[in-house]
């Protein structure tokens, strides 16, 4: 799509739109892996602790680990089969301690967390999402129901659904809105009820415009509900964006929405939140896009957790030319991985393989002063000024002008025509700045 | 079929993709947008404009190669940036200028301004604008001679109408040309460059549709000339739009007021820079009697840029107040 590029400050940067490989292509359900890995920390917070041993047989649905305090999740067995290890396996974050599941193909169910549509008390319903082990599932992997868990003194008043799915290549939220679009309208209002909510938007992106009729459908004439159509723009899709954009209030630095009596959720995680509360479900499966140039059929699953990404690269037909780079995430903040023993988590929106020619290193020149890096920092920083303090040591600078406020978005070394790694020096004045804190 | 295990895979962080638009486009898209007045120049002028424009760009990229192969640094004139400073100094001369004085200009901007502060990037004032105050300092005679377009030799010897207008004269004089012909540059006298307002401002169209240039600073520089010129004239538009379509301004504002390296660097600071040249440039062209004032008004903001940014750091999501900055 061509957009009129105008120079000014903008909350964002025009990246490419590379969606148009899956956007059409209905969800269709992953291949059963025979071994089934359960990263104890896909979650932000405590990792979960196992409540199996080596030789266990387990049922779809039972509970395997449990979370460890309040900002921790639960991990469900998302097949029934044997626990054969538990060890570490590579994931998203490199190695980590994960329950490993011989499949054995029979989905044996295990007994439901609650009898299906039940009326419960808005507590019943927190309990549950607590105990179905729900994070946020756009990618941010954090416990739902903390988000859900305000102090008293912060009324919450507003809810975003954020359908918003700003990185390059993504398209299972957009598909999850048109396929499961009554499901996630049944999430919104589950929600509803736990809060006094006066105002609720789903934002989505001008370019998933065919999701809008299918929500409108679902949503019907309950005028609680409104649909938010944003400009295509990255990183449109970032919590505190949303909440600028839609009700215009700012997220204190090291806030939470909470603060700004605001709670914003992935349309994902809400329809878990109804699989949860209806249906009485854990968390055991998602919809994840595999996809890139050098795939040669990229498609939307909806995947177990736990499946290994080599089970979906086998069901998208495998490569067609070579691939330079293997992301958990999207191009602009997904993390880079090299085994297809990856498997799929709870935050798993997309897996992106990227063309060996597009992955090349350029070398750095001087910087110009263009100020794009300003123009599409989201959150108004000034990256060169914090690259360079960075470069000459001056850490307490990098401080001053907001390092940890950086959200790790990317445009800043997206949009550089100089090919400064400014998001590279910034992270590490983020970790050289916590570090000095611990110390003190 | 390609496995994943036969690929070697990169493990750097993110983000992943980049932009295709590096410096060198960007310098080339300036580069294209001077063609506009150099087309103009080459129509009024003659082709003597081409030669002085080529004169501009051989030596100025000649320099920077000689100063970067000198001090045995990166030879960066695959960056178009001295191309585009050879371009506007063979355009900011009138045609009676010998190609000696570019030379000399280039020399100036190329080295003087912009690689003995250290090159791309690190210069404080635009070069282009600098080497021509220098010029039109110590070299008067030879490249402040007004001619009206010509052909051939037959080339008449003009005042501008920034004599007319300037030095706290509230009127326009009988001798400066109608506003349309100021406009298309027709019958004007001036530096080869900037006479035709249509060209530059075809250019500056195409600038800011390629996102190169951020069209408030020119906007706001010439609209401040207009409406302080407007309140000194007493509302006269013609006094106030010969003063806009004439002498330097509009070349300036689109081309040289828009420089990323001698600019400010925050939003705030671009509006201050813009605003402050048009107070500067319609001030000196009001209580002095000499005519170049853009160019001092261009480098006075070059030099108080820093100071403007540091003070104009955009306020931070989620914080009160703007970020306290060091001055580097």
């Amino acid at each position: 799509m061509l957009n009129l590029k105008l120079k000014y400050k903008r909350r964002g940067a025009y990246t490419e739109e590379r969606k148009e490989r899956t956007e059409h292509k209905v969800i269709v359900d992953a291949p059963l892996s025979d071994t089934m890995i359960y990263p104890l920390n896909m979650h932000i917070g405590k990792p979960a602790e196992p409540i199996v041993e080596v030789g266990d047989h387990v049922k779809m649905g039972q509970l395997i680990a449990e979370k460890q305090g309040f900002v921790s999740a639960n991990i469900y067995a998302s097949v029934s089969g044997t626990v054969e290890a538990i060890k570490d396996m590579p994931s998203m974050h490199g190695p980590n301690r994960a329950i490993v599941i011989q499949n054995d193909f029979k989905d044996t169910p295990a007994p439901l967390l609650v009898e299906p549509n039940q009326h419960l008390t808005p507590q019943e319903k927190l309990a549950l999402v607590e105990k179905a082990g729900i994070v946020g599932m756009g990618g941010a992997t954090f416990p739902t129901h903390v988000k859900l868990s305000p102090p008293k003194e912060k009324q919450i008043d507003t809810l975003i659904i954020n359908g918003a799915e700003c990185e390059t290549y993504s398209t299972a939220d957009h598909r999850l809105m048109i396929e499961s679009a009554d499901d996630i309208i049944a999430g919104v209002k589950e929600l509803l009820s736990l809060f006094p909510i006066k105002q609720t938007y789903i934002a989505i992106e001008t370019n998933v415009h065919d999701s809008v009729e299918a929500l409108k459908r679902a949503i019907g004439d309950d005028t609680r509900i409104k649909i938010k159509e944003l400009e295509t723009l990255y990183p449109q899709g970032a919590e505190k964006q949303l909440i600028k954009t839609l009700v215009n209030r700012e997220v204190p630095s090291a806030g939470l929405p909470l603060d700004v009596h605001t709670i914003v959720a992935n349309v994902s995680t809400v329809r878990a939140v109804y699989l949860a509360i209806q249906k009485g479900l854990p968390l055991l499966d998602r919809v994840t896009t595999l996809t890139g140039e050098p795939i040669k059929d990229p498609q939307n699953f909806r995947v177990r957790i736990g499946t290994p990404i080599q089970v979906l690269i086998d069901a998208s037909g495998g490569f067609v030319s070579k691939t330079g780079k293997m992301l958990h995430g999207g191009p602009m903040m997904g993390k880079p991985i090299t085994s297809g023993q990856v498997p799929i988590t709870k935050g798993t929106s997309v897996v992106t393989f990227l063309p060996k020619e597009e992955v090349k290193e350029d070398e750095r020149t001087p910087c110009i002063k263009c100020a794009e890096c300003l123009n599409v920092c989201p959150v108004s920083l000034q990256p060169i000024l914090i690259s360079n303090a960075y470069e000459k040591g001056d850490i307490d600078e990098a401080e001053r002008l907001g390092a940890m406020d950086c959200i790790d978005c990317g445009n800043c070394s997206f949009i550089c025509p100089a090919n400064i790694p400014l998001l590279d020096n910034i992270r590490q004045a983020k970790t050289e700045i916590r570090a000095r804190k611990e110390k003190a | 079929m390609v496995n994943l295990q036969d690929m070697t895979l990169k493990m750097t962080a993110s983000p992943h993709l980049k932009s295709p638009k590096k410096t060198d486009w960007i310098m080339k898209q300036v580069v294209i947008a001077l063609l506009f007045p150099l087309a103009a120049a080459i129509y009024f002028f003659g082709i003597k404009s081409l030669f002085m424009v080529i004169v501009g760009i051989l030596s100025s990229v000649l320099f920077e190669y000689a100063y970067q192969k000198i001090k045995d640094q990166p030879v960066r004139i695959n960056d178009y940036s001295a191309v585009i400073t050879g371009m506007l100094l063979g355009l900011s001369v009138p045609v009676t200028a010998p190609y000696w004085s570019i030379v000399v200009g280039s020399f100036f901007a190329i080295v003087i301004i912009k690689q003995l502060p250290g090159g791309i990037g690190r210069n404080m004032f635009n070069p282009a604008v600098g080497a021509r105050v220098m010029l039109k300092v110590f070299f008067s005679p030879w490249i402040t001679n007004w001619v009206t377009p010509g052909r051939g030799t037959d080339v008449v010897s003009t005042a501008t109408p920034l004599e007319s207008i300037g030095h706290f004269s509230r009127t326009v004089g009988e001798d400066v040309p109608g506003l349309w012909d100021l406009f298309l540059g027709v019958n004007l006298g001036g530096n080869i460059g900037e006479t035709s307002k249509a060209m530059i401002l075809l250019a500056f169209i195409y600038l800011v549709v390629r996102g190169v240039i951020n069209m408030k600073i020119p906007l706001l520089y010439v609209i401040t000339v207009a409406v302080i010129s407007s309140i000194y004239g007493g509302y006269d538009t013609t006094y106030m739009m010969t003063h806009v379509l004439s002498g330097t301004l509009v070349f300036a504002a689109v081309f040289m007021a828009t420089d990323y390296t001698s600019g400010a660097l925050t939003p705030g600071g671009q509006t201050i820079f813009a605003i402050g040249a048009g107070v500067l440039t319609i001030g000196i062209r009001i209580l002095f009697d000499f005519p170049g004032g853009v160019g001092f008004a261009i480098l006075i903001m070059n030099a108080l840029s820093p100071l403007i940014d540091k003070y104009l750091a955009p306020r931070i999501y989620g914080h009160k107040k703007r970020p306290k900055v060091s001055l580097s």
